[in-house]
């Protein structure tokens, strides 16, 4: 048997499984989007998703929940990351919790958030305890709210575990050595982190990154539970519109689904692009 | 040869044998008319799965652990109760299954349902129908009732089968608000000087869009001029002045109106936190079974209001492409018996309002009922009574949530 | 050895003890919730403790045990997929060039960038059609989706770093293929597949949109239960199988902690 052949051989259940499953259900979505139900294909869903004026407002807060989330996720990643890494009191709490965490599905985190931030949440009832507070209106509004505050809690809360795990591993892989020479030779404690060790694990990083990215912009539990009536989550808008009666609604909400799939391939895109760049 | 094809036979025949004595019941027609024995028959050992809103879990207790046993003790048939969010998921999915040309092996058995829902079904013939008078418990039922011959306005015309009845009511908490505003005017007037206490759920949450229809009958003058098939004109003119009042009071409702909760779960959640302090609820059950559980406190009272609350009737129906209609029949036949009707009319299990005759049930069952107590955080049925307003046919309920998402939910 | 300022020291075990307590809060309520009878505002803690939410979520009627199962089930069902798949298509990756290796590692990553909705749409359209909707061979079907590629992401990376040469010595030494895997591939891969194993499955016990589309509400995995309940107002109830849903998870961890510790193999796979 030819390398090639067996290398095909392996591969081959991977890639159809995705290849079916994955590729033929964004093919399957972008056909249904674009049928207009007599004849002939028509762009005419993506016309209506484009002018639908809940689409616009939906897809910026989205992208507003994930590009927040994990920018903070990243950066308390890397922070949780080197405080794990040094020595000192609390490690192995940390790490199993990390762990824990890593178990812990998004639906109990979200509610749980809900139960803690809402205006009559713990902290609220915290707030009125110590006097802080007088009714539930005089906290913050931190669930259910425009900015998605509750939802980008939560997500920070899950995300810095997940990359910060990646990250910690990718670091005792790298090892101590390369930060230490620098400081030998004068470097400060933040110039060997920002020169040396942060581009040794920006690919793990970026990785990881683009993962929680991808997962915040389309999770629909998280702001199911936690967010505003208007407006909604893309997914939230997206799963509303496809169990709505009329069935002529259908190719709408799939047209949304391949804008959605469109967008996240451009981030691949972007990603893989800079991962290659630097090697 | 002969010996052949004869064994053949026999061999087909103890294969089809087993899938015969648990037969799929798909074929409606043939379950018209049958004797009762013979459809409980049919449907013995079976399943039905039962499709129904999942937001108040007495309800899903009751469904599944009284009608559930029963079910099975009496008739052997499984009961697979499917929570829903939206009483339209069970809608779509039997269209999306009619649109593929599935027309015997439905997901769905049963569905809880009035409305716009049960229209959509009946016009797009998507359900099964004519089989009531097979049920035995329809004998209680009184079809001349035009609140119960008429879901929102469409005639029934043997598509479905009720199950209990409804008014809506507020509620607020009498140890820190003993007068309640009791009409909707009043109720505006309060709002405007309370301001953050008071909210509604989005439609097309139901009790939400139910709030809604009693603004809009008020914007209307009354409820009069607008039964009847929709009348584009007549609505504009009543829908600008809801979508004025609405707006006009965004901004003194809670979370200033910039955020509304999804559903009537959140707004009680508000309520019992003191976040604001009014609930409502098509089924004021709700309000006792909530304080019984140390949902809401002990001094919740209920209320009704003197421009009157909108009053409706709940069915179940099947879908014509269910292939457990036998089943689907048992278990319609037992929610109208009057024993499963009394346990429902129980305060401790759901509390509300019967949808057949009592007096058309056994003497002991008639004198439990009207002996049963009732909760004190719940106005009485009667009470509310007089003061039902019927609800409107299905094309103006569609026509006011749309309006609602578009001038008011934005 | 440079020796750290007081402050700096005392700000990381700040920082420390402040990462525990916020890792640790948002379980605190659910916990609390579920021995409870009735909670509101303002009481910090409940007026009435109760047993009923358990008794509740643990009766047959609740649903709750019967979709612990499920979600368990599904979660090995997938993972054993993905662990059969997975390995071959890692070693493929990892060890070896090929014309295509790019194309072929933008599919494997794909179904981890693009969101799931936007696949389980799509894919509802064509289980529907197939058949496969509100079954469970469907739902497990679909979760292979965002299992397989973490699967194939850490057997490619230990791939990366497994030399060949060993088996080609035990070959010349007139091993047989069976025993060459038995014997050597697979000790020296087996941590890294217990690894992906371990995430794949974990991914799958946490799935809640993929099931909720295809299994259409029939195949009642623990999330949707658990979004069920608290969504009808049981937040008791909610907490309970909160707990049962989390605790597997505890158990597994403080059993295997040994080999959960972060491995260098599988961050040298994220690249």
């Amino acid at each position: 048997m030819t390398q090639n052949l067996r290398i095909a051989l392996m591969l081959a259940p991977a890639v159809l499984v995705i290849g079916l499953l994955f590729g033929g259900a964004l093919v399957v979505a972008l056909l249904r989007s674009l049928d207009t139900g007599d004849a002939g294909f028509s762009l005419a869903a993506y016309a209506r998703v484009l002018a639908n004026p809940d689409f616009l407002p939906s897809f910026a807060l989205t992208f507003h929940i994930a590009f927040t989330s994990t920018i903070l996720s990243a950066a308390f990643g890397v922070g949780a990351a080197l405080l794990i890494r040094g020595s000192g009191a609390g490690r192995g709490a940390m790490t199993f919790l990390f762990q824990l965490n890593l178990t812990v599905p998004h639906v109990v985190g979200a509610i749980g958030m809900l139960y803690l931030f809402s205006q009559s949440g713990s902290f609220a009832r915290l707030g009125h305890a110590i006097g802080l507070i007088e009714r539930p209106a005089d906290f913050p509004a931190l669930v259910f709210d425009p900015h998605a505050i509750g939802i980008i809690l939560h997500y920070v809360w899950k995300e810095v575990p997940f990359i910060g795990t990646v990250v910690l591993a990718q670091m005792q892989a790298i090892g101590p050595d390369h930060e230490a020479s620098a400081r030998s030779l004068g470097a400060s404690r933040w110039q060997a982190f920002r020169h040396v060790l942060l581009p040794l694990i920006l690919p793990g990083l970026l990785g990881a990154s683009a993962i929680s990215f991808a997962f915040a912009f389309g999770a629909y539990e998280i702001p199911a539970i936690l967010g505003a009536s208007h407006p909604q989550a893309l997914p939230v808008l997206a799963w509303r519109s496809y169990t709505a009666t009329d069935l002529a609604t259908r190719p709408d909400a799939l047209a949304m689904t391949v804008v959605i799939a469109l967008l996240s391939g451009l981030m691949l895109g972007a990603y893989l692009r800079a991962a290659r760049r630097r090697g | 040869m002969k010996k052949r094809t004869t064994l053949a036979l026999l061999a087909s025949a103890l294969f089809a044998a087993p899938l015969g004595a648990r037969a799929d019941t798909s074929d409606g027609a043939s379950l018209i008319g049958q004797n009762w024995e013979a459809v409980v028959a049919a449907a013995r050992g079976g399943t039905v799965n039962w499709f129904m809103w999942g937001g108040a879990d007495n309800i899903n207790a009751y469904v599944t652990g009284y009608i559930g046993g029963v079910l099975k003790e009496r008739y052997d048939i499984t009961l697979n109760q499917v929570p829903l969010t939206d009483t339209a998921e069970a809608v779509n999915l039997t269209l999306g299954e009619q649109k593929s040309g599935n027309t015997d092996e439905g997901a769905v058995d049963m569905i809880w349902i009035n409305g716009e829902n049960f229209r959509t079904m009946k016009q797009g013939k998507l359900v099964f129908c004519g089989y009531t008078s097979t049920l035995p418990n329809n004998a209680l039922i009184n079809w001349n009732n035009p609140a119960i011959s008429n879901d929102f306005g469409v005639p029934v015309e043997g598509c479905e089968v009720p199950w209990s009845r409804a008014q809506f009511a507020f509620a607020r908490d009498s140890a820190t608000l003993s007068d309640p505003p009791r009409s909707i005017p009043a109720l505006l007037d309060w709002i405007r000087a309370n301001p953050g206490q008071f909210t509604y759920p989005a439609p097309p949450d139901f009790n939400g869009a139910a709030f809604v229809r009693h603004v809009f009958y008020f914007a209307a003058g009354g409820h009069g001029a607008l039964l009847g098939p929709f009348d584009a004109a007549k609505f504009d003119v009543a829908a600008a002045k809801t979508w004025a009042i609405l707006n006009e009071i965004e901004p003194y409702l809670w979370r200033e109106g910039v955020t509304y909760p999804t559903s009537i779960t959140q707004l009680n959640e508000l309520f019992a936190n003191t976040e604001v302090a009014l609930t409502f609820d098509y089924d004021p059950a709700q309000f006792g079974i909530a304080v019984d559980a140390g949902r809401f406190p002990a001094t919740v009272r209920s209320y009704g209001l003197t421009d009157g609350t909108l009053a409706n009737t709940n069915y179940t129906l099947i879908p014509f492409n269910s292939p457990n209609k036998a089943a689907a029949m048992v278990l319609q036949n037992l929610l109208l018996s009057p024993e499963a009707q009394l346990e429902k009319a129980r305060p401790t299990v759901w509390g509300t309002v019967p949808a057949i005759e009592m007096d058309r049930t056994p003497a002991d069952v008639q004198a439990e009922f009207a002996g049963l107590p009732s909760h004190p955080s719940v106005v009485p049925a009667a009470e509310l009574a007089p003061l039902a307003l019927p609800e409107l046919q299905a094309g103006w309920i569609s026509a006011i949530e749309k309006g609602w998402i578009e001038n008011v939910g934005r | 050895m440079i020796r750290d300022p007081w402050w700096f020291r005392a700000l990381r075990g700040f920082a420390a003890g402040a990462l525990i307590l916020w890792l640790i809060l948002p379980l605190v309520p659910l916990v609390i919730w579920s021995f409870a009878r009735g909670w509101r505002y303002p009481d910090l803690l409940p007026q009435n403790w109760s047993l009923q939410a358990w008794e509740v979520a643990l009766s047959g009627r609740s649903g709750v045990l019967e979709s612990l199962w499920v979600t368990g089930l599904i979660a090995v069902l997938a993972t054993a997929l993905a662990v059969l798949i997975g390995v071959p298509a890692g070693r493929a990756l990892g060890l070896h060039r090929f014309p295509g290796k790019a194309a072929v590692e933008a599919l494997i990553l794909a179904p981890l960038i693009v969101p799931g909705i936007a696949v389980a749409l799509g894919l509802h359209a064509v289980f529907l059609d197939l058949g496969l909707t509100n079954t469970l061979a469907g739902v497990v079907l679909v979760h292979l989706i965002p299992t397989l590629p973490y699967m194939i992401l850490v057997m490619a990376g230990i791939f990366a770093n497994y030399d060949p040469e060993i088996e080609e010595q035990a070959r010349s030494l007139g091993a047989s293929p069976l025993a060459i895997f038995r014997f050597v591939t697979l000790p020296a891969v087996l941590p890294g597949i217990v690894v992906g194993a371990l995430f794949a499955f974990l991914v799958s016990w946490s799935q809640y949109v993929l099931t909720l589309v295809i299994g259409g509400g029939r195949v009642l995995t623990l999330p949707l239960v658990l979004f069920n309940f608290a969504t009808s107002g049981r937040n008791d109830i909610a907490g309970a199988i909160s707990i049962l849903y989390v605790a597997p998870g505890l158990v597994v961890l403080i059993l295997t902690s040994r080999h959960l510790a972060a491995r260098p193999a599988f961050a040298a796979g994220v690249r």
